[in-house]
């Protein structure tokens, strides 16, 4: 039997019913991300406390003691979010040594459901990239093909699953970032509704786009993941106090009746053509098991990533001012004064692509600019969300591919940021109007990458997207 | 559409505590200047009849009550310090 190849939801059972320990599974688990070290997926494992979590988990189940719904599970975490006792990088030069001294509710919250965490992934620095080839700890390589990105930011995250390192993991999404590894790896990625899961002990990159999700093999996975996760946080104001139904059970097993709309928007010149049949062969799937199809119109949404750049790159700039070298992080060594310590520290600790972010902020945030950039692109994101939001009046859920095109190679768009960027436009709009979204896998393509199809919800809708997502999963053989 | 030349590149780098080289602020010009073409194509969007949203989702945030409850020690928040002196975090001298 390889257990590492279950679902969440197989293991589970397996668990219950004492077919392996969770010991034996956190070894395994952890056997596997030595064995498979050339992905670099991970940056640090937590050995030890994981085999102590393990083990206090089997011995609960041995006296009989009622465990969580995760318990004995072995998961990751992306490295941007806090976990008492361990380090957490960003995967920053800046952040390379810290440690972290409290746990991020995101992170409390898989510990109190039993889940043992075994890692922290590879990510992007500070989130900001596309295909985890901005880490200061070396480039991810796609599981499914190692010439190729895992994507990014969290592709460490997408890659640890999608190569049996784990049965599930934490990333964060702020333009896409766990939607486009999840397609690039193929393995089902879940950015929830902005405030449905509390970004407490998250590290900062834009904090009114930011979003914490996960990845699973498989869509029921995710619905059991968003269970744990989801809900209001004291710590975190912009935490929804919206209640948190039963994800697992919004899978109905029908999508009859439903209405999915599709936008052209979405379906442009731009969009590779075997990505395009591929979708249009799942739309097809959902009409013939009676989904009706309807035409919605998103007529702002090429100014989507225009948008993020400027509000995620001010929110970076304000969120990265504190990293200076004094109480944490990175301290240059020789300096004059204590302004040229900030100068000197910040620019030895951040990498290019931060240096970018931080630069465009500024520019957009500083007087003279503003108004042309900064409160515009607030003033579009409001008519961006105005446009879903008259969208969703017609349709229960958008159907469109995650990314334009597959996974592309190592170092194929390094040079050209703005390519990389323009790698986020079926992704982007998603957090500017802060809606739910999934990315579940949708056939290959011929050289063999997968593709990943999106679905999008009204905010709170999650259940929609596992309804959805449950019944493609299940019938996708039949196309 | 808005255009960056070195010395606007210089102030910005001082404005966010960078330091780079000469040939690192030619690159940086010529890079920003595709990257504003970019998000310049909000230019074009008529935004006269929209009001600004301060806050993406929410209108009714609620603050938490002001009650003391147990923190970090001073211990825990010195441990990741760069440089430490009783009890203190180390920096240059600021005033003579």
């Amino acid at each position: 039997m390889d257990y590492l190849k279950c679902s969440l939801y197989e293991i589970r059972q397996m668990l219950e019913n004492n077919e392996i320990s969770s010991v034996e599974l956190t070894k395994l688990c952890l056997d596997r991300i030595n064995s498979t070290q050339n992905l670099n997926a991970i940056i640090s494992t937590c050995e030890e406390q994981a085999i102590d979590a393990a083990k206090k988990c089997d011995q609960a189940r041995k006296k009989g003691e009622k465990l969580g719904p995760l318990a004995g599970i072995p998961v990751v975490i992306k490295d941007n979010i806090n976990l008492v006792g361990t380090k957490t990088t960003c995967a920053s030069k800046f952040l390379e040594n810290w440690i972290s001294p409290f746990n991020a509710t995101c992170a409390q919250k898989l510990i109190d459901a039993g889940a043992v965490i075994i890692g922290k992934a590879n990510m992007d620095e500070f989130a900001m990239g596309s295909s985890t080839e901005n880490s200061a700890f070396g480039v991810c390589r796609n599981p499914v093909n190692e010439d190729y990105v895992p994507g990014g930011s969290s592709g460490g995250s997408a890659a640890t699953v999608a190569s049996f390192q784990s049965f599930a993991s934490l990333g964060t999404d702020t333009g896409g970032s766990i939607r486009e590894p999840a397609s690039f790896c193929g393995v089902v990625g879940l950015k929830p509704t902005y405030g449905r899961v509390s970004r407490f002990g998250v590290v900062a990159f834009a904090s009114s786009l930011d979003q914490v999700g996960c990845f699973t093999r498989t869509v029921r996975d995710s619905a059991i993941m968003l269970n744990v996760l989801a809900g209001e946080d004291k710590k975190d104001m912009t935490s929804a106090k919206i209640l948190v139904p039963d994800y697992e059970k919004s899978i109905t097993g029908s999508v009859k009746g439903k209405k999915i709309g599709i936008a052209k928007q979405f379906f442009s010149d731009a969009l590779n053509n075997e990505v395009r049949a591929n979708i249009e062969k799942a739309i097809k799937l959902y009409e013939d098991n009676g989904a009706e199809i309807v035409d919605i119109d998103l007529p702002s949404l090429d100014t989507a990533l225009a948008v993020y750049y400027i509000i995620s790159s001010a929110e970076a700039a304000s969120n990265l001012a504190r990293f200076d070298g004094v109480k944490y992080g990175v301290r240059a060594k020789n300096f004059s004064d204590t302004v040229d310590l900030y100068f000197k520290s910040r620019t030895q600790g951040f990498g290019k692509e931060v240096k970018r972010r931080i630069m465009l902020g500024n520019y957009v945030l500083s007087s003279g600019y503003f108004d042309a950039f900064y409160r515009k692109a607030k003033k579009v994101q409001k008519i961006i969300r105005q446009e879903f939001e008259t969208a969703f009046e017609k349709c229960d859920v958008i159907i469109c591919p995650t990314t334009a095109t597959v996974a592309f190679k190592l170092g194929e768009k390094c040079d050209d940021h703005l390519a990389m960027y323009l790698n986020d436009i079926y992704t982007v709009p998603v957090n500017i109007a802060g809606l739910p979204a999934i990315s579940i896998p949708c056939g290959k393509v011929s050289n063999g990458l997968p593709v990943g199809m999106q679905l999008i919800a009204p905010h709170f809708k999650e259940e929609t997207l596992f309804n959805f997502g449950d019944f493609y999963e299940k019938h996708a053989k039949e196309i | 559409m808005a255009k960056i030349n070195i010395e606007e590149a210089r102030k910005l780098a001082k404005l966010s505590r960078l330091e780079f080289s000469e040939d690192e602020l030619k690159n940086f010009v010529a890079e920003f200047d595709k990257t504003l073409e970019q998000v310049a194509t909000i230019e074009k969007v008529d935004v006269s009849k929209v009001s600004l949203i301060e806050n993406t989702l929410k209108s009714d945030i609620e603050l938490r009550s002001d009650i003391v409850e147990p923190s970090f020690t001073q211990k825990e928040i010195l441990a990741n310090a760069p440089e430490q002196k009783d009890g203190a975090f180390v920096v240059p001298i600021t005033v003579e």
